[in-house]
């Protein structure tokens, strides 16, 4: 006790007088942190304050860690370390899979280090620990199911009258959206129609997996269907392979994929260099409280502190040339489902913070409605959730595809590739809120706004679904 | 001719690609190897490939070329107009310009076979010229000209050609020969004895025919239940036990789906079934399960009236019936039209007695979903502590605290923080004094505020995360009252900043653990001061 106390004395004492450098760089050589003064102190630590000393550690290394300094980010991973638990609470996991993109970051000045780790990961995990992943995803949260109902009833809807019905997917991983289209086209009051469904997906087997599902489902059914595969990344996809028929009525579905088209080299190749940069949009949480606050943004004071959310939608050519083939191809509907959280920044520390916010309410969900044992939850979290979050904080350029982006640029550049909005309709909303109920969780909620959804928890939006059409002849 | 055999060969393709589901291969043909064709000679491509599929504005006109295709509409007149290129010799008719060229030739007129210029070429779209279509509109517009003419034709045009064998007519020529080519030679027979050369249209007609309505009644077994289970019924489900497996007599009463085609208007609430349950995933393939047929037939079931009612309405009955109802077949809504199928006492007896339509909960999720719903429940008791607080409404806490601590407009803890380094981008340690005086008092400030952050803001903090959390306001009064004992007790009160508590947390603390965490807390403050070297921050104990 009383040593203690006498360090702590020495310790005010020498830190009112000017620090020397030298007794930081000495000091900062001093072994490492024996931990046993601080186990019981931990232990005793409730779990917000927990939460609290986490977020606090998490901020500061991720400034340091942006700023280049990896001495210091390296100590800050180390007080995390003692605190974050893959299998806590929220803000624990939080704070063990974000500690682990901001390590993968930090490496990044060493780029022959990165990329050695990097590769001995799979380049993209296993087929089927993915898959399985977004399966658990789909069964613990409603998300992408609130997004399949709202999407196929905006088909359908779009596609009244039709005898023949082109639906193309661009991520066609998963049949579940589609089954339920063949079950809800067999009921529609003029009986089914004849439904083709293009698959756009980089994996064969996946693809296959799919096909051979909806064949079957379609043949239960009864309905006229043909599935043509595409194997193919989206971003260097030949929308001719489509093999889209003048004058048929198509339908594009994109569920969390188009983002990925968002990829450039924006010049982040050199960390550092983007890091000089760093200061100058740095985003404290109180400016982002303040903006979270004003309707989706709407901040004019924060604007000129933070690289706008309303800088004019300027996509990289890719994007623009692949919606440009789109439009050409006169689609009746796109639909369009995408996180709603500003990941496309340039600015690590202003990523890092959107991100945090965003996948806090994520982890939140999760924690209100499915116990801390589920092995699916953590697998959602590590190979699902974290690995997003790897993304967005770790790489940089064409590496990172998670580019996520909210509605109103969406919304901007749909509208200068020539698409117009196409309302939701209200039938849509009542399905949506059905499915919740029948979900049975509290704390989910669907918004409508300007004829868009928002998929809430609490409050917070976390998707957007939207539907648009080509703006011709208008 | 040439535009006549090519024109037929596509009219199989279109064919075969519906019954055979298989794309067929062709090369996409250059335009330039059409020498000379005019405007209306179809382009040889194949139907189903898109050319450059993107389209101008068109006007009322007939053609306005655009950079990339024209939109060409057709008065039906010209569009059927079979010879358009007339000899003003003889008066004879030709269809293509290229064979009046060289029909003039034969008169020793001068005559000119024109190339079509490559660059110039443009793909050509048609529309249809019947204003009340479809394919009037521009962006509809279909690809081929003769696709059109046949479109044109067949929906909007007199069916002139009849079959012999059947009483089936057709309006355009290549439809009528080869319907005559398998008319007669694939055949379904009910046992009512109508005769179907449709595979669809058989199925339809033995899902109403009364004659075998009548046979099924006898049949003891899973026939029943087969068509049963297409009339999937949400409607059952009211306060039905919940079952966890599947019964056996789904799995040998699984059929073939060749009876049913409902067309039930439920619209988009069938779908919405297939993904109440896909959701819970299934352990099997998704067969249906028998059991909703006690929704299908109307008699004695109460939610009769509301299939019986307006499409939307059923909906919404089923909707609400679908709370816990994890169907994977189509939930073929209402048995509206069903009524002869079964009878709800046949089934429940083929269904051995089972009469509470049982719900069947296909995957093992449902039940780990109750269960997690549960433990959900038990989960904030569980905590030794109390009810945590969600991670957003922590961020929100952290931030607000931030934003509120005292020293400043807002010095939140980036902004503190930020100022130890940026000044040197990486080399603190060579800071001017006054900038660790600083950033230390926005420390203090900020570790003020987190402290007494339950006390001062706590109406604040409340307001902002109640949104998110029912349990925050206890926590800070349970907070609050603690720190006030606390720092009542006067064991180290006063304006020493070492007697501020982190977080709050000496409350909790023995004294000497306290010292302990003080200790830890001015390693915290310290290592602020020395820009983060937190190193030496845990190295509290082996100071030089």
């Amino acid at each position: 006790m009383a040593p203690l106390m006498a360090n702590v004395v020495q310790d005010e004492g020498s830190s009112s007088v000017t620090s020397s450098p030298l007794k930081t760089f000495s000091l900062m050589s001093l072994s490492p942190p024996s931990l046993s003064p601080y186990s019981p102190w931990l232990r005793e630590l409730k779990s917000d304050e927990r939460g609290l000393c986490l977020i606090h550690l998490l901020l500061n290394c991720a400034n340091h860690v942006a700023a280049g300094s990896i001495d210091r980010a390296n100590a800050f991973l180390e007080q995390i370390a003692l605190l974050a638990a893959p299998d806590g609470d929220a803000m624990q996991r939080i704070a063990s899979h974000f500690t682990e993109a901001l390590a993968r970051r930090a490496l990044r000045l060493w780029p022959g280090l990165y990329h050695a780790l990097d590769s001995t990961r799979a380049v993209v995990l296993p087929l089927a620990e993915a898959a399985a992943a977004r399966r658990h995803f789909l069964d613990l949260c409603p998300f992408l199911r609130l997004s399949y109902v709202v999407s196929n009833q905006a088909i359908m809807e779009a596609m009244e009258g039709e005898r023949v019905v082109h639906v193309v997917d661009l991520n066609a991983s998963d049949p579940t959206q589609w089954i339920s289209l063949l079950q809800g086209l067999r009921a529609r009051p003029e009986g089914p129609p004849h439904l083709k469904i293009t698959g756009v997906h980089e994996h064969k087997e996946l693809l296959n997996h799919t096909a051979a599902r909806l064949a079957d489902e379609a043949e239960r059914l009864d309905i006229p269907f043909q599935f043509n595969a595409v194997v193919s990344r989206l971003d260097n996809l030949d929308v001719e392979s489509l093999r889209v028929k003048t004058g048929e009525a198509l339908a594009i579905n994109t569920v969390l994929h188009l983002h990925s088209l968002l990829a450039s080299n924006d010049g982040a190749g050199d960390p550092r260099q983007a890091q000089r940069t760093a200061p100058v949009s740095q985003l404290t949480l109180g400016d982002y409280l303040e903006k979270d606050h004003a309707t989706n943004g709407y901040s004019p004071s924060t604007e000129s502190a933070l690289s706008s959310p309303f800088a004019p939608a300027s996509s990289p050519a890719r994007m623009e040339s692949f919606l440009a083939s789109l439009w050409g191809l006169s689609p009746k509907i796109m639909v369009v489902t995408e996180q709603e959280s500003n990941h496309n920044v340039p600015a690590l520390n202003e990523r890092f913070v959107e991100a945090l916010f965003y996948y806090a309410a994520l982890f939140d969900c999760l924690d209100s409605t499915v116990p801390r044992q589920s092995v699916e939850r953590l697998r959602v979290e590590k190979m699902l959730l974290g690995e997003e979050i790897k993304n967005i904080i770790a790489c940089e350029g064409w590496e990172r595809k998670e580019r996520h982006e909210k509605l109103e640029r969406w919304a901007r550049r749909m509208d200068m590739a020539g698409f117009g909005p196409l309302p939701l309709s209200y039938y849509g909303l009542l399905q949506a809120r059905r499915l919740l109920q029948s979900f049975g969780c509290e704390g989910y909620k669907v918004k409508e706004e300007n004829g868009c959804f928002l998929l809430c928890w609490q409050d917070r939006p976390l998707f957007s679904i939207a539907a648009w059409r080509c703006k011709r002849y208008d | 001719m040439a535009a006549s055999s090519s024109t037929h060969f596509y009219g199989t393709v279109e064919e075969d690609q519906y019954s055979h589901q298989q794309p067929l291969p062709l090369p996409l043909p250059q335009a330039s190897t059409i020498p000379g064709s005019s405007a209306a000679a179809p382009l040889k491509k194949k139907r189903n490939l898109p050319g450059k599929p993107s389209k101008q504005q068109v006007s009322h006109s007939i053609m306005i070329t655009g950079p990339d295709a024209e939109v060409i509409a057709l008065s039906p007149r010209s569009l059927l107009a079979t010879n358009r290129f007339v000899c003003e010799v003889c008066n004879k008719g030709f269809q293509r310009e290229q064979n009046l060229q060289l029909h003039r030739r034969g008169h020793n007129l001068p005559w000119k076979l024109k190339q079509k210029n490559p660059e110039e070429v443009r793909r050509r779209v048609y529309v249809c010229p019947e204003p009340t279509c479809v394919h009037h509109d521009p962006s509809r517009a279909l690809g081929d000209l003769t696709g059109v003419k046949k479109h044109f034709c067949r929906k909007h045009g007199e069916k002139r050609w009849k079959c012999d064998k059947c009483s089936k007519r057709y309006a355009v020529q290549s439809d009528w020969k080869a319907h005559s080519k398998i008319c007669g030679t694939r055949e379904y027979r009910c046992d009512c004895g109508t005769l179907f050369s449709r595979r669809d249209s058989f199925i339809t007609h033995r899902a109403f025919c009364d004659a075998l309505a009548q046979e099924r009644a006898t049949l003891p077994t899973g026939i029943n239940s087969i068509g049963s289970h297409l009339y999937g019924n949400r409607g059952i489900n009211l306060g039905l036990p919940l079952l966890n497996s599947q019964l056996p007599l789904q799995d040998q009463a699984y059929p073939s789906t060749d009876l049913v085609r409902l067309r039930a208007g439920n619209g988009g609430s069938t779908q919405f079934d297939h993904l109440n349950a896909a959701a819970f995933r299934q352990l099997h393939p998704p067969h249906p399960s028998p059991f909703y047929a006690g929704g299908g037939p109307n008699h004695g079931f109460n939610e009769d009236p509301q299939f019986a009612a307006s499409s939307s309405s059923a909906a919404a009955a089923a909707g609400l019936f679908n709370l816990g109802f994890f169907s994977n077949s189509g939930g073929n809504t209402s048995g509206n039209q069903s009524g002869h199928l079964l009878g709800p006492d046949q089934y429940i007896n083929n269904a051995g007695g089972v009469t509470e339509p049982t719900m069947l909960i296909t995957g093992n999720l449902m039940n780990s979903h109750i269960d997690t719903n549960m433990s959900s429940l038990y989960n904030p008791s569980m905590h030794s502590e109390v009810p945590q607080m969600s991670a957003t409404a922590l961020l929100q806490k952290a931030a607000q605290m931030g934003a509120t601590s005292s020293g400043g407009s807002r010095s939140s803890m980036l902004r503190g923080y930020s100022g130890s380094y940026s000044a040197g981008a990486g080399h603190a340690s060579l800071e001017s004094p006054g900038i660790h005086v600083e950033s230390e008092n926005h420390f203090q400030d900020i570790m003020n505020s987190l402290a007494n952050g339950n006390n001062g803001v706590s109406g604040g903090v409340d307001q902002q995360v109640s949104g998110f959390s029912a349990f925050i306001p206890d926590s800070d009064k349970m907070d609050e009252g603690k720190l006030h004992h606390n720092l009542s007790a006067g064991g180290i009160g006063g304006p020493d900043r070492l007697t501020r508590d982190f977080l709050g947390v000496g409350s909790m603390m023995r004294s000497m653990v306290r010292e302990q965490h003080l200790g830890m807390g001015m390693s915290f403050m310290d290592s602020q001061k020395k820009s983060g070297s937190s190193n030496r921050s845990f190295g509290g104990g082996r100071l030089p």
